[in-house]
């Protein structure tokens, strides 16, 4: 029963899983900030498209947004890899449900501030990315990385379009040994590795953001 | 000090304020019934009155914070009348000439004290960074507050935010300062700290116009005391004699009220 050997494949699986999490949670964020002001916008021509982006993203469940990447847009032309659709499947949903709270973080801001900014004479952009986004930013974070861990083990849904991460070189390597509990067992714990700590981290964060903002 | 403060701020001279014909409602309920006020270059108006008078919503119009329905607001060489569209010109012209206090401070928790100074003045006035900065420094060192320069409002007391909040506004060169209630969110002997630089401003010839519950400082500061009730001015004049004497009832009440606190 030598498990050890089947670790280095279990590390390149992670590796990607860790790939797709960091591109999803990249692009996602961002996507998800457009989102976020589009929903707030008041143009409805921004506002309502933004707004059902939104309520599919957060709607339909991630498998089948990735489903729909992969094995659905080719019949309209459009063909990724399994990568590649996971990567665009992900970040869709990891949008989505960033700008709902992205949107709530800058709600938070103090109606005060905004009054502040606009009675010493600040235009409307800089009283935004100035004053409102950064305070908005900030009391997003606790939620922002709780969704980056989640989105972590979200990952593992890629396996089911073939993507070779974490969880499907795992699948590979149970299917050749069948030792089905010891290597899931693993994933598990690589998973938990990694998400664990990670959620500490969010936790502190949180604490010294509390402590930090009266 | 006080002529320091002033002159260190002011390198324009006060303007007026002039409201006239000014009315407000919120759906059925009108807070604002056709005011008329004539604030002159340095002076110091008083507005006091029962909550729910308006007399926080007359201060808003003035720099548009709230949008009147009706009426016209003349700050300097600026006016704005009410029902037509104001142009983003217009309205940062009104609003550089006019600074604004708040009841609850509103400093910019995620910059240090020294950047809530300076960053307004880049932007606004388009001075750089190190002319700002100075000029912040030189305006905390007049309040008593330069060492609090490095740190963020969370670390100064209330009556410490609210004098940053003075000096945030004073370094854009106001021509008119606006306090919304400045003492009401602190205790009685901090606000004290805030009325000295309030006193020190007014002593320079600031034309300031005060909503206070502070009846000593509107005795002893203010050149004119408005007071209000739902919506209406029902008594104005010159501060000590409408204490000793208020001709309406109202306002006798509410003096008595206040006065008795």
């Amino acid at each position: 029963m030598d498990l050890v050997q089947y670790l280095p494949q279990l590390c390149q699986g992670l590796l990607v899983s860790l790939q797709l999490t960091v591109i999803s949670v990249v692009f996602g964020y961002a996507v998800g900030l457009l989102l976020a002001l589009g929903v707030s916008s008041r143009l409805s021509w921004l506002k309502w498209p933004a707004l059902v982006i939104v309520e599919v993203g957060r709607g339909i469940p991630s498998l089948v947004v990735l489903y729909v990447v992969y094995y659905g847009l080719p019949s309209v032309g459009l063909l990724f890899d399994n990568f590649a659709a996971a990567a665009i499947g992900l970040t869709f949903t990891v949008a989505a449900y960033s700008s709902e709270m992205l949107r709530a973080g800058i709600q938070s801001v103090h109606r005060g501030q905004k009054e502040a900014a606009m009675a010493l004479g600040l235009p409307q952009p800089s009283t935004f990315t100035r004053i409102i986004l950064p305070q908005g930013l900030r009391s997003s974070i606790p939620a922002l990385m709780g969704l980056a861990i989640q989105s972590f083990q979200g990952t593992s849904l890629a396996y089911s379009i073939s993507v070779s991460e974490l969880m499907s070189n795992a699948y590979q390597s149970s299917s050749i040994t069948f030792q089905y509990l010891q290597i899931y067992a693993i994933t598990g714990l690589v998973f938990a590795v990694i998400a664990v700590p990670s959620t500490w981290t969010s936790v502190w964060v949180e604490h010294r953001l509390a402590k930090g903002f009266a | 000090m006080s002529q320091q403060l002033i002159t260190e701020s002011q390198q324009v001279t006060s303007a007026g304020v002039t409201i006239t014909n000014l009315s407000k409602s919120y759906g059925d309920n009108q807070v604002l019934d056709n005011i008329s006020i004539n604030v002159k270059p340095g002076s110091v108006t008083a507005l006091i009155g029962p909550s729910g008078s308006g007399k926080s919503t007359l201060l808003r119009c003035i720099n548009l914070l709230e949008t009147p329905d009706e009426g016209t607001i003349t700050v300097g060489t600026t006016t704005v009348e009410a029902g037509t569209r104001v142009s983003d010109r217009a309205l940062l012209d009104l609003r550089r000439q006019v600074g604004m206090v708040f009841q609850s401070f509103n400093l910019f928790p995620h910059m240090s004290v020294l950047r809530n100074v300076a960053f307004p003045q880049e932007k606004i006035l388009g001075r750089s960074r190190e002319e700002a900065e100075e000029r912040a420094l030189t305006l905390l060192d007049r309040v008593g507050l330069r060492e609090k320069a490095h740190q963020h409002p969370d670390r100064c007391s209330g009556g410490q935010q609210q004098r940053i909040a003075i000096v945030r506004a004073l370094a854009l060169n106001p021509r008119a300062m606006l306090f919304d209630e400045p003492t009401s969110a602190l205790d009685p002997e901090v606000g004290l700290e805030v009325l000295a630089v309030m006193r020190e401003l007014a002593a320079g010839g600031m034309t300031m116009i005060v909503v206070t519950h502070e009846m000593q400082f509107a005795r002893d500061v203010s050149d004119h005391l408005v007071v209000m009730a739902d919506g209406h001015i029902i008594e104005e004049g010159r501060p000590a004699e409408i204490m000793a004497n208020p001709v309406q009832e109202r306002t006798r009440r509410f003096l008595s009220a206040v006065l008795e606190r």
